[in-house]
This record gives structure tokens, C-alpha cells and sequence, in this order.
């Protein structure tokens, strides 16, 4: 579906995304960055608002900048909040859809259906201004899905939304998902997770993993996970913890000991259990985060020279 | 790789103008705010509330064709170029402000279809203004033939707004959060300076067309000193209207190819 090759994006001399090269293909994909990492301008690329300045993005076959054909099969749900005081979301998604080339009773049929699909129906001729934000949400999201596109782009649809906003949101979305194509990109990643999308991780403006969620766990998990002990004796801890197979270093944080491990398992029992028994006093055991915002928390540290 | 981007479901689709059409509506009804209407209110009353002081400072004797030349002065130079002014130079400005601007360049078309409907609807909402404060002004303006003044303001108001609307698109999609400096310093440079030069440099601005039309259809050449007839073009008036239409295609299709390949990087990532 997008097929991406030593794609760089350069605003002047900031560089907004770096030789990246991802095949996405059909189905969920989420994208994973902080503020600023490019995960915005990567969308641009994808949606055909930017252009590359080196290297290709192809969708659905065909570079997307100014390509109708492409242009027609791709939904985009932006992350600016719209500024539009009293246009009502019936109007904006009906001139949406009229932009998207359909007749007017189409488009009004359209935005008709894709409102009371978001679950906007009832609101539908209230001005926008008068709505939370999560309705305003939906509306963006009644847009971007009214031309019926093939590929739903979605840029942190999750943020400044209520739980129950964002629940109702992401129930939507797994709904589409189950039968077209979806990119989201966000930094709330428990959100991304939930959509069972693959993941592309993007930090710095480079692709730092791709992949599974569950492929970037085993990812991470080759790499050396930090286990912080609290105890009274910290040298003598330091003592036992070096001699454990898998430790690569050991360092002192105040009254912590912090261990970079490839094993976790191996330091508990061949490290911290023995200490215990010697007498020592091992009131605290944090491993690293599993999660996979634990798991981002850690390629953002890698990402900037941090060890584990 | 294999998909194709023709591949997807073809339902009914209206023609690009149609899309146009949709934009100016939209504007338009955009345009209809107290703030917007104040503005608008102003545009009305001001030529009349001028023509009213200046017939009462003359005493009732200003001369008739003074009256015109002040009212071509208030309504087709200035209050459209004023309107144009706050209507047409923020199109591109207010959707990157707006947070429109993304769901509209990822349309098919629509970057064309926003520059030209946006266009459309400066051309309508500020020659409504003109024309309505036409209306207002020529009752107390001391004018011989108020029908005739009018048709010819109202047909020079609609030459001013669809050729200077076009100007101002240049520099709206050009530099667009500086498009209303960028706007008047080209209305002072191109439209006033140019547009008085004696020189082939005056054949392509919009002033020299309308004072040329104003000048044929006052029948005043023969009334004007030789030294005034460098500033008019003598040429018949369809030359005139024709000049204005392909200045306005030009300006228009320039605007159009450089919107669709002006791109807007994401502030929060520059």
C-alpha cells in the first residue's frame, strides 16, 4: 500500500524526517514519536501535502503530491483543532466531500451517514464552536472517512480527548480498521496498541524500529534492560551483581544500585536472592517497564546515546 | 506494489467549478459575521457619507463631473480595493490559521478549487458592497444622469473587483502570512505607479483600464487637457474589458500553479 525508500524531508537546513525506507502494507499501522520526532511531516509525505526532498513515497502505487487518483483514496484527519466558528460539522463535511468531486446530493448523503457513523448526528447542525473537543473530533473524523477513502490517516486523533471521548474514539477506529487500511499516529501509545496496528517507531526523524508490537518488545528485549535495587549495602550488591552472566554495567544512584542486564531473570536469582540470604537488607526491586510505553521510553534513551 | 490508484469506487462526481462554486459559498457564508458585516456597513456608508460632506462644503454646486470623478475615486479604486483587501489576501492565510488548510490540500483539487471559489467570493461580496454603496452615494452626489453614473460605476466596479481580486492572489499564495503588506505595497506599486506611468509598463494594470473606461463612457476625452489624455488609453472599450479578462486569467492561472505546489511544513516540527 505505501512503499517508502531513503525518504528525507528538509524544511531549509532542519531536517523534518531522515532517509527513512518502510513498506506498509494493508491493514493497522501505528506511528510512534514524541512532539517534533516527524511523525507529522511523515504523514505529509504520505498524504501528498509535502514533497520529498530526496528519496520516494509511494502510495497505493503512485507518488501522492498533487496525484487526484491517490489524492481521492486517502482520508486525512489532521491534528490541528479546527478554527471554524459557526460552520456547523453538516456543513464542513458536506463541502469536505463536494472538494472530494462528489455531486451535492451525494455529498450531502455522505456527510449524513459519516456523522451518524461517528456517532455526531444529534449535534450535526450545531455550530463547531459550540462543541467539546471531542466532538469536534468526530467531525474532523466524519470528514476525512465520508469519501469512503481506502487508507484512513489520522495524526494524534486521541489528544486533549476525555476517556470516555477517547474510549468511544478508539472503538470507532478498531471499526474501521477491521475492513480498510489505517495509519495513526500518535505518543499515547497504550491507544495505538489497543488497534492492534503494527508499529513504526520515529525519533529524531528516523525510523529507530518497525514491526509487531510484540516484535519490538523481542526488539527491546535483546538489548540491555535496566534493574534498579534499593538496599542497605550497595557496594557489596555491586559485588554480587558483576559477577551474574548478562550484567553489562553497574552504577550508583544515591542510595540505588542500577544494573544494565540482558538477563533480569538471571539478576534476580543469582544476585539479589543471594544478597538477601547473605543478610543484606533489599527493601526495593524495580525492573525496567514492559509496557510498550516502557518499551518507547527506552528507544527514546537509546535514540540519544542513553544507555539502558 | 501491485494495487492501482485507479482501483477505488467511482460514484458521481461534479466538475471541478463545481467544487469552486462550493468553496465561494462556503466563504461566503464564512463572511457573515458582525465583525465582517460592521466592515462591510462601513464600505456602504462611507462613499455617500463623503459625496454628502463635500456637496455640503461646495454648498450644493460641485461640479457634476467632479461628482463622478470623486465617486469613481471612493467606489472603484477605493472601497474595492479595500475590500479585496480583507477578503481575498487571507485565503491561504486563514485555512493555515484555521486548521483547514490540511483537510483541503489532501482533496483532489482542492487547493484549485479553494484559490479560485475564494476568489468568486471576494468578487461578490465586495461588488456587492460597491455596488450598494453606489446606490447610497449617487442620490447625494450632484451627478446629471444618476441612471447612467450608476450603470457605469456598477460595470466599472465589477472590472475592479475580478481584476484586482486576481492581483491580490499572487502574493496571498505566495507569502501568505504576509499577504495583506504584500497586497497594498502592490496596489501602491502596480496599480498606482505603474499604472500612471506613460509607457507600455501601463498596459497591464487594472487603473489604467477603468480611468480609460470612465474617460470613453463620460464621454469627457474632448474635455480633457492634452497633458491628462497621457493617462488614459484610447482604445475601444472592448480592448479595455478584454485587457482586464486576460490579466485576471493570467494573474489567476499563475496563482493556481503556484498554490498547488506550495507546500506548508509543520510549524511544530521547524
Amino acid at each position: 500500500m505505501i512503499s517508502i525508500h531513503n525518504l528525507t524531508k528538509l524544511y531549509g537546513s532542519v531536517i523534518g524526517v531522515n532517509d527513512i525506507s518502510v513498506d506498509l502494507g494493508a491493514g493497522a499501522h501505528g506511528l510512534l514519536g514524541p512532539n517534533g520526532a516527524g511523525t507529522t511531516t511523515f504523514l505529509g509525505l504520505v498524504t501528498g501535502q509535502l514533497r520529498p526532498t530526496m528519496g520516494r513515497v509511494l502510495v497505493f502505487g503512485e507518488p501522492p503530491f498533487g496525484n487526484p487518483r491517490v489524492l481521492r483514496r486517502i482520508g486525512f484527519c489532521p491534528a490541528a483543532d479546527l478554527g471554524l466558528g459557526t460552520t456547523t460539522p453538516r456543513e464542513w463535511v458536506r463541502y469536505l466531500v463536494r472538494l472530494s468531486g462528489f455531486t451535492a446530493a451525494e455529498a450531502a448523503a455522505r456527510a449524513d451517514r459519516s456523522l451518524e457513523q461517528v456517532g455526531l448526528a444529534a449535534a450535526s447542525r450545531r455550530p463547531l464552536a459550540a462543541l467539546s473537543k471531542g466532538m469536534r473530533q468526530r467531525a474532523k473524523l466524519a470528514g476525512a472517512i465520508a469519501h469512503d477513502p481506502d487508507l484512513l490517516v489520522l495524526d494524534e486523533p486521541f489528544d486533549g480527548l476525555d476517556p470516555v471521548a477517547r474510549h468511544d474514539l478508539v472503538e470507532l477506529v478498531r471499526s474501521w480498521a477491521k475492513t480498510r487500511s489505517l495509519i495513526v499516529a500518535s505518543h499515547l501509545l497504550h491507544e495505538v496498541e489497543s488497534l492492534d496496528a503494527g508499529l513504526a517507531v520515529i525519533l529524531g526523524g528516523r525510523l529507530v524500529a518497525s514491526g509487531t508490537a510484540a516484535e519490538i518488545r523481542d526488539l527491546v528485549a535483546s538489548m540491555p534492560a535496566e534493574v534498579r535495587v534499593r538496599c542497605d549495602l550497595p557496594r557489596r550488591f555491586a559485588e554480587l551483581a558483576c559477577g551474574v552472566e548478562g550484567v553489562e554495567s553497574v552504577r550508583f544512584d544515591g542510595g540505588e544500585v542500577i544494573v544494565a542486564t540482558r538477563h533480569p531473570g538471571l539478576l534476580v536469582e543469582q544476585a539479589v536472592m543471594p544478597a538477601v540470604h547473605a543478610g543484606l537488607s533489599v527493601t526495593e526491586v524495580v525492573a525496567a517497564d514492559r509496557s510498550l510505553e516502557g518499551i518507547f521510553g527506552r528507544l527514546v534513551r537509546l535514540h540519544r546515546g542513553v544507555k539502558a | 506494489m501491485s494495487e492501482s490508484a485507479s482501483g477505488s469506487r467511482e460514484p458521481a462526481r461534479s466538475a471541478p467549478l463545481a467544487a469552486a462554486w462550493t468553496v465561494a459559498l462556503f466563504q461566503l457564508r464564512r463572511l457573515l459575521t458582525r465583525p465582517r458585516l460592521a466592515l462591510a456597513a462601513v464600505g456602504v456608508v462611507f462613499p455617500a457619507a463623503v459625496m454628502f460632506a463635500a456637496g455640503r462644503a461646495a454648498r450644493g454646486r460641485l461640479d457634476p463631473d467632479l461628482s463622478v470623478a470623486m465617486l469613481y475615486a471612493l467606489i472603484p479604486e477605493a472601497v474595492c480595493v479595500l475590500g479585496l483587501l480583507v477578503t481575498m489576501c487571507p485565503v491561504v492565510a486563514d485555512e493555515l490559521e484555521r486548521g483547514t488548510w490540511p483537510h483541503v490540500a489532501v482533496r483532489p483539487g482542492g487547493r484549485r478549487a479553494l484559490l479560485l471559489g475564494t476568489w468568486v467570493a471576494a468578487v461578490i461580496w465586495t461588488s456587492a458592497v460597491a455596488i450598494l454603496a453606489t446606490l447610497l452615494a449617487l442620490p447625494v452626489a450632484n451627478v446629471t444622469d444618476p441612471f447612467a453614473v450608476g450603470r457605469i460605476l456598477a460595470a466599472l466596479v465589477l472590472l475592479s473587483c475580478t481584476g484586482r481580486a486576481a492581483l491580490f492572489a499572487l502574493p496571498a499564495v505566495v507569502m501568505p502570512k504576509r499577504a495583506l503588506v504584500a497586497s497594498v505595497g502592490l496596489a501602491l506599486v502596480v496599480e498606482v505607479l505603474a499604472g500612471v506611468i506613460p509607457a507600455v509598463v501601463n498596459q497591464a494594470t487594472v487603473s489604467l483600464r477603468l480611468r480609460s473606461l470612465l474617460v470613453d463612457w463620460m464621454h469627457w476625452k474632448q474635455k480633457l487637457p492634452t497633458e491628462v489624455q497621457l493617462f488614459i488609453d484610447p482604445q475601444p472599450a472592448w480592448v479595455h474589458v478584454l485587457a482586464v479578462t486576460a490579466v485576471v486569467a493570467i494573474l489567476l492561472t499563475a496563482a493556481v500553479v503556484i498554490l498547488e505546489r506550495r507546500q506548508f511544513p509543520p510549524s511544530e516540527e521547524i
